[in-house]
């Protein structure tokens, strides 16, 4: 086997034992928390982080990022890594849900997820243009011989020598799809951990309510940030470089993807309450 | 399946680095302590240098870790790394005194658990995978600390969450004029995490060289440590910024000629180009 011919690709399949220890330890992380807080808001935090992470971490696989191939125009998608793709997502949808923040959590995360899913459609318009009209390049995809949606044919447009090029329509949609996921659940654990301090702060800092608002800001928004990446790097370690958008054979891969952030979510979100609750 | 496409030649062994790394780091951040002890502000600067310790052993952990093809590009592990390292970094400073060494801890617990889902459950077969991004873990938490150290003048979670703003010459209490309530960390966290990725980024193919990078490592780390000096006017005396300023000021022209020479070394150096190594290990 040569070095240069070797792709970096990890394996397809699941690996079962490794799956049932990482639940074991989700379980293991969540019984923890109850143990240490007890029912009651922050527990009901943590599962709303939880679940924050597998929207984010489901999302991220909708988005089509192609790398430095794309950029070359031997590959279809946005010519970045996923986690700066994931990350500009998110963080937009999360300045959207943020100023939301105070009219409940429903509006907050649909405003988040609007956010998340309006950076990605701008993105992936750009995208477009520049691949059309920029570099010449006809969005084709190498992955399906039609596109699942249009059902346009893609072969006849495809060069040879590429797995595709430009943004072919179902990619657009994916983009937008996982935009808005993201988007939504970086949201939703912002608002999860900013009631959470905005509830225990003043006890611990011994200070009103309404002075500890930036402090309780600040923290939800730099944790949210930081399990955001975390997720996002996750994700993109599973899908290991490119990937079209939902309609790719890599996509199927997002089960175990679900499993890893939801333990990497619980460890993230169990630290954050409990900087609060210790 | 993954296969390890560049190999580190000679230079100095990744395991002397890292212990180099930690063990300098850790020593940085307590001498920041000795504000406590003396009651002035003068030697914050020493966070500063905890960061760039701590950014130089991060720089070659990414190198470790990016030589087998992980296909995510590089500063996903410098993203990874204060995505984790924040949690951890914040969590430990409620620790009073103690809290470097909590920090370094409990980042090497989030970190060693990233790294099993990874490895294990994403299934990525990567041997230095789990030893990396423990590494980078503590990496990012160390660094913000180190950085926090710096702006603020103490690593506790009282500190950096409470400051003062002067109205009329009266000296008022203020939550938002601190180093978490003000946000400056997440400025922090963006200068840390562009210096941990930036030098692999821009070294990596065939003509990388070890000390070059490290250099570029250390350039990185004191040109974000000139900014903390700058934002740590707020938070210190005039005289305690201006010696953290200078001595980043210092630190960064050494390391920048330094890494130009390098750098003209290794472009004459260049000439001698070969195909990709294909051995096992390093």
């Amino acid at each position: 086997m040569t070095a240069i011919g070797a792709k970096p690709a990890a394996g397809a399949t699941m690996d079962i034992p490794s799956t049932i220890a990482g639940i074991i330890l989700l379980i293991v992380i969540v019984g923890a928390t109850y143990f240490l807080v007890g029912p009651g808001m922050m527990f009901y935090a943590l599962l709303g982080v939880i679940i924050g992470g597998l929207l984010i971490s489901f999302g991220v696989h909708f988005v089509p990022v192609g790398g430095a191939p794309a950029a070359m125009g031997q590959a279809p998608g946005i010519a970045t890594g996923v986690a700066m793709l994931a990350a500009g997502a998110g963080l937009a949808g999360l300045f959207g849900g943020a100023w939301a923040a105070e009219q409940g959590l429903a509006v907050a995360v649909i405003t988040g997820a609007v956010g998340g899913g309006l950076m990605m459609a701008i993105t992936c318009m750009f995208v477009t243009f520049i691949y059309v009209f920029g570099m010449g390049i006809p969005s084709a995809s190498g992955k399906v011989a039609k596109d699942p949606i249009t059902g346009d044919t893609q072969t006849e447009y495809k060069s040879q020598g590429t797995e595709g090029h430009g943004l072919p329509f179902v990619s657009y949609v994916g983009g937008v799809t996982g935009g808005i996921l993201g988007g939504g659940g970086g949201t939703l654990i912002y608002i999860m951990l900013l009631d959470v301090y905005k509830e225990a702060l003043p006890a611990m800092m011994k200070a009103q309510a309404a002075q500890v608002v930036p402090i309780a800001v600040s923290l939800a928004g730099i944790f949210a940030i930081g399990m955001f990446l975390v997720n996002a790097v996750l994700t993109a370690y599973n899908i290991t470089g490119t990937i079209e958008g939902p309609h790719d054979p890599k996509f199927k891969r997002f089960p175990r993807a679900l499993v890893a952030s939801a333990v990497a979510s619980a460890l993230c979100g169990m630290v954050a309450i409990l900087i609060v609750a210790m | 399946m993954t296969v390890k496409v560049e190999v580190v030649e000679g230079g100095i062994p990744h395991n002397t680095i890292m212990a180099a790394g930690l063990v300098a780091s850790v020593i940085f951040v307590y001498l920041t302590y000795a504000n406590v002890l003396t009651q002035t502000q003068l030697f914050s600067f020493f966070g500063g240098l905890a960061a760039v310790a701590a950014i130089t052993w991060g720089s070659h952990t990414i190198k470790h870790l990016c030589s087998y093809g992980i296909g995510t590009g590089v500063p996903s592990a410098g993203m990874m790394a204060f995505g984790s390292g924040v949690i951890a970094m914040l969590f430990a400073t409620k620790f009073g005194v103690a809290s470097p060494i909590v920090a370094v801890v409990l980042a090497a617990v989030i970190g060693a658990v990233l790294g099993f889902l990874s490895n294990n459950v994403l299934n990525m077969r990567i041997p230095v995978m789990i030893q990396s991004l423990t590494e980078m873990a503590i990496v990012g938490a160390l660094v913000l600390m180190g950085f926090a150290a710096m702006i603020t003048g103490s690593f506790e979670f009282h500190a950096l969450t409470s400051g003062s703003v002067s109205i009329l010459g009266l000296s008022l209490p203020s939550y938002q004029a601190s180093f978490i309530g003000g946000s400056l960390i997440a400025v922090v966290f963006m200068l840390g995490g562009i210096a941990v990725q930036h030098p692999f980024n821009a070294c990596l193919g065939p003509n990388w060289t070890q000390d070059r990078m490290l250099t570029l490592a250390q350039e990185c780390g004191f040109l974000s440590m000139i900014t903390a000096a700058v934002m740590s006017m707020v938070f210190l005396s005039l005289s305690a910024a201006l010696v953290s300023l200078v001595v980043a000021i210092v630190g960064w022209y050494y390391t920048y000629t330094k890494y130009i020479g390098l750098a003209k070394r290794d472009a004459a150096a260049w000439l001698d180009a070969k195909p990709i190594p294909e051995l096992e290990g390093h």
